[in-house]
């Protein structure tokens, strides 16, 4: 009896195990963690699996292209669905870790021309703003850091500086430092000299920078007090203040980059059809709004736009776009798609030393 | 070194001084983790003393929230998964090594060892470049074979610290008296090496659930343990909810410490006392 | 067993019965074999394979040889003057269009990539613009394609590139790389980067090791002297941290010294600081924290020998006339020495392979050898590159193994 038991206790227990039931499946969908995935698991998972049965896992990456290289290339798939920023989508893309897809098939190339359209892999999801970052409460707004050379400047405001621990984009803010205009930041790094030129730059503040790697760290930063200013990106700003009652600003006027987050299927993945489904629902006008209210990053189609109140549309950057330095555009993907590897690597190792 | 009575003020004042200063230092090793026990059970949002009131709301959080749990269950399933291989192997590994003599057995014990020896950030990486090769990546089965493999040396240690005291003629004497070798082992050894195993067991356990270098690399979403979670966490943002996962893995690691404890101290005294 | 009872009854009784307990005995070493074979199997299977195996992803050159084979023979008659002839543009038109558009093709080109910066682009440059196999001038048809074909430091570096095993990683590993002319040479200042991190990892193993050292020899010497009772309550003390996970412990030590933390608080309660004093993501963090969870390795082997040390030497000492001092200096000191080399060794192996505290109290320019193992294994796929740091780093703890490890006798010692 009890060896009876006990197997059927193991029998259920595998059952347990196994994948819920055979008609429903479930995806693995990697995004840029925190704020972000509360953003997803409210506006697309939880609307999707309503809909449809199908279940997501979710993951973070801090868009370490690696992370996907290592997947694909090892053919050890554990992620379906990615979050891609736009290099990350063309340098993926162009080196076969991401599914071509022709989502015109799908969904209007006109809603999503305006942040810059369907790549060949993925598509955009939502626009994300990067500038410089202060505490209103405790820097007054008549004491406030107008520039990036403000930003440089330890002696008018002491403390630490958090920016970003990647080349791309803190180059780019590098360069602003050091006088250039956003919009020709590109073309001053892809010229020669351009890397070390900014290289020079972040070595001047050297002493004073606390690198981040994901957005909630570079919120935790800001909001414990350890650094006094600190480059973020707009929805983690607006969520980080409405979460904690705290009065963070951010200083579009400096200058500030720009560009789409992009949503891709893994180059092989089995559950292709799933996924493409996945991201056909969370391109739609519906979860789009709904993103764009949990984390105030603007939406990628435009039809989203009428589904929003006035007031939510007031939290989105627009309006700055003159002090872009925009993430797309050939320069730009010329440059990072042929130099990215290399700059990562120089800028790995200017920060070890 | 007690000190004698014709000992020097300043001697006596170096005395006093040690005595002092190994307080703060045991003070230094025990206080952190005792600092971060009541923060779990704040009441806010940050962790600040003083605390604007107690709760249990971020243990509710951490039993609730299927992110939490789920690490939790992983880590329960791979840390027991993982035990048992190792409990078996490592066991029989020792009474095969404490039976017999040959050539090359110093080998063969410092291959069990290895694993121990060589630094876990190599033992990890190693391992994941080779079960990318098989198709282990983010399975359960390549995380359970990783911490098995972690575990295993503990196992033999112990499991051989045991046998040392054990007299393999006790096993001839049961067999000269017609016990079968299977029976023999039941009533005979394992009974004396009990304590051993499950020591060894122990060990093996608390390996796997604290382990993080070999989780790093190894698993997927779905097989993320608590130390993976803590970790994403710690390097993103420190919430209220992973000091309370962390309580509980000190919970966790202080009751097998104990039990630990209590089975040596145990030991200790039955050796002790056939001797006298 | 007394290993001659064999040959005992040999001697003493009838051969045929000596054959028996011989074969007796041999049947049991089978059993025993039989017991351990699984272990043994395991561990060589899951642990041995894979080290060696990374070992040898050091100076495995597997694929420019996998993905260019013809190429590479193509290449193999050409003095490496100017640009080779034009059978090998051929074999490498014919070489990339087997690939597709497969992720082979940027693997290759990363991997060629590390030797020449520029090389990846080129390759999926040519991959995406190859001529047509039908055309007559290959040769002139691939420098359309792409004109750097028509130089000659491509192939040169392609056929430098093109042996099955290599030194490229362990070179670059040391920050050494060979140019184009076959010489060895250190890479650009601002390129330079392992031989200071392998300096930095020992500088920070070797201060760990010393502030085990100063912290934990008083804990030991006052518990191996404490009445029973008390020595094991102190030993709980060290017990209790030394079984708690590493990472609860460092993530104790993040909470602790943040900048608002309950360290930094106190301070400026006591008004002893004005200002947060930076306590974390610095190499203060890295010590505080790393000292903190490698600190009973060191008590626990130095109290084990304490214990040992009987008091009559110091009594005999004392009676000599020995001051309390000196009899330390001169009897205690020497006598403790064997479990200060245990406890330092241990320490300072173990601080050499650390990743996970570093990665979370230290900022980029406090990482060790194994955070950037981990680096490129992990955020940058150069597995040749981590493999080679991965070698360096396993001989050195195998020295520091095989130089002290002998002195302490490890098998003594319970490790968690």
């Amino acid at each position: 009896m009890t060896r009876i038991r006990t197997a059927l206790t193991v029998a259920a227990l595998a059952a347990g195990l196994a994948p819920a039931a055979s008609w429903a499946d479930s995806i693995t969908v990697a995004n840029n963690g925190g704020a972000a995935t509360i953003g997803f698991r409210e506006a697309y998972y939880k609307p999707w699996t309503a809909k449809t049965g199908n279940t997501v896992v979710d993951d973070s990456f801090n868009q370490e292209l690696a992370k996907i290289r290592s997947q694909v290339e090892t053919k050890n798939l554990t992620w379906d669905v990615v979050s891609v920023t736009a290099i990350n989508e063309a340098t993926g893309c162009e080196e076969g870790l991401l599914e071509k897809i022709d989502w015109s098939k799908y969904l209007d190339p006109k809603d999503f021309a305006e942040v810059g359209g369907f790549g060949q892999c993925g598509l955009p999801n939502n626009f994300v703003s990067g500038g410089l970052v202060y505490d209103g409460d405790k820097i007054s707004a008549d004491n406030a850091p107008k520039t990036w050379a403000d930003f440089w400047d330890v002696k008018k405001w002491p403390g630490k500086r958090g920016l970003l621990y990647r080349a791309e984009q803190t180059f780019e803010v590098a360069l602003m430092a050091d006088g250039v205009e956003p919009k020709d930041a590109m073309k001053v790094l892809a010229a020669p000299g351009g890397p070390e030129r900014a290289l020079k730059k972040l070595a001047e503040l050297k002493p004073y920078i606390k690198w981040w790697k994901s957005g909630d760290e570079s919120m935790q930063n800001i909001l414990s007090g350890d650094v006094v200013m600190t480059f973020a990106w707009n929805g983690r700003v607006s969520t980080a203040n409405r979460a904690n009652k705290r009065n963070l600003k951010i200083e579009f006027g400096a200058g500030h980059v720009s560009g789409s987050q992009m949503i891709a299927v893994m180059k092989g993945t089995p559950k292709r059809d799933v996924a493409v489904d996945f991201i056909r629902f969370a391109s739609q006008p519906g979860p789009q709004a709904e993103f764009a209210r949990k984390i105030d990053y603007a939406p990628a189609n435009a039809q989203a736009y009428p589904l929003m109140t006035d007031a939510e549309k007031a939290t989105l950057p627009s309006g700055h776009m003159g002090k872009a330095s925009l993430q797309s555009g050939k320069l730009y993907l010329d440059f990072w798609l042929n130099n990215g590897d290399t700059m990562l690597q120089r800028f790995i190792t200017f920060a070890a030393q | 070194m007690a000190l004698p009575s014709y000992a020097t003020p300043v001697e006596r004042a170096l005395h006093v001084g040690a005595r002092v200063f190994a307080g703060l230092v045991l003070a230094y090793l025990i206080l952190p983790l005792f600092v971060v026990i009541p923060l779990s059970f704040t009441a806010g949002e940050l962790l600040i003393y003083p605390l604007p009131g107690w709760s249990l709301r971020w243990y509710v959080q951490f039993f609730t929230d299927p992110l939490w749990t789920g690490a939790l269950a992983n880590s329960l399933m791979i840390g027991v998964a993982a035990t048992a291989l190792a409990t078996i192997l490592g066991t029989l590994a020792a009474l095969g090594l404490h039976g017999s003599r040959f050539r090359g057995k110093s080998l063969v014990v410092g291959l069990l060892v290895a694993p121990l020896a060589v630094p876990v950030v190599i033992t990890a990486v190693a391992t994941f470049y080779f079960f990318a090769t098989l198709n282990l990546i983010g399975t359960y089965a390549g995380l359970v074979l990783a911490h098995t493999i972690l575990a295993l040396p503990f196992v033999v240690i112990t499991v051989s610290a045991t046998l040392q005291g054990f007299d393999t003629n006790l096993v001839r004497a049961a067999a000269s008296l017609g016990a079968r070798p299977g029976l023999a082992f039941r009533t005979v050894t394992l009974p004396i090496i009990a304590p051993g195993v499950i020591s060894g067991a122990l060990f093996a356990f608390v390996t796997s659930f604290d382990e993080i270098v070999a989780a790093l690399f190894l698993a997927s979403p779905q097989q993320r343990t608590l130390p993976r979670q803590i970790f994403s966490g710690v390097s993103e943002n420190i919430s209220p909810t992973i000091t309370a996962a962390a309580v509980v893995l000190l919970v966790v690691s202080v009751a097998l410490m104990a039990v630990l404890e209590g089975l040596r101290r145990r030991g200790e005294r039955l050796r002790a006392g056939g001797n006298g | 067993m007394p290993p001659n009872s064999a040959a005992l009854l040999a001697g003493g009784v009838d051969a045929g019965l000596a054959r028996q307990v011989r074969r007796a005995e041999r049947r049991r070493l089978f059993g025993m074999l039989a017991l351990m074979a699984p272990s043994v199997v395991f561990v060589a299977l899951l642990f041995a394979v894979p080290i060696a195996l990374f070992l040898f992803r050091s100076i495995d050159n597997s694929e420019i040889r996998t993905y260019l084979p013809r190429t590479v023979e193509a290449m193999a008659a050409w003095d490496g003057q100017e640009t080779p002839p034009a059978p090998a543009f051929g074999a490498l038109a014919g070489d990339l269009r087997a690939l597709g558009d497969s992720s082979a093709v940027s693997l290759l080109g990363r991997r060629l990539n590390y030797a020449m910066p520029g090389y990846r682009a080129l390759i999926l440059r040519t991959a995406r613009n190859l001529p047509d196999p039908a055309t007559t001038d290959i040769r002139a048809a691939m420098i359309a394609a792409a004109p750097q074909w028509g130089e000659a430091a491509p192939w040169a570096i392609l056929k430098q590139q093109s042996g099955s095993l290599t030194s490229f990683y362990l070179l670059a590993a040391l920050d050494l790389e060979r140019g184009v002319d076959g010489a060895i040479h250190r890479v650009a200042d601002d390129r330079a980067l392992f031989v200071g991190l392998y300096g930095r990892t020992l500088l920070v193993s070797l201060g760990t090791t010393l502030i085990c050292l100063v912290l934990g020899f008083p804990v030991a010497a006052v518990m191996a002297q404490a009445k029973p009772a008390t020595a094991s309550w102190l030993l709980m003390l060290v017990l209790i941290p030394f079984w708690t996970s590493l990472l609860v412990r460092t993530t104790a030590w993040v909470i602790l010294l943040q900048n608002q933390g309950p360290v930094n608080k106190l301070l400026q309660w006591l008004g002893l600081i004005e200002q947060p004093l930076a306590l974390i993501f610095n190499r203060t963090g890295v010590f505080i924290a790393m000292v903190h969870v490698l600190l009973p390795y060191m008590i626990l082997p130095l109290y084990s020998v304490m214990k040992g040390i009987s008091p009559t030497h110091l009594r005999a000492a004392a009676s000599l006339g020995a001051r309390p001092l000196r009899a330390f200096r001169t009897i205690y000191l020497p006598l403790t020495a064997p479990g200060i080399a245990a406890g330092a060794t241990l320490v300072f192996v173990l601080s050499v392979g650390f990743y996970v505290t570093p990665a979370l109290v230290g900022g980029p320019g406090d990482q060790m050898i194994g955070y950037f193992i981990a680096y490129l294994t992990n955020s940058a796929v150069n597995w040749g590159l981590a493999s080679a740091l991965g070698a360096l780093l396993l001989l050195l703890v195998v020295l520091l193994y095989a130089a002290l490890g002998r002195l302490v006798g490890f098998e003594r010692l319970r490790v968690r």
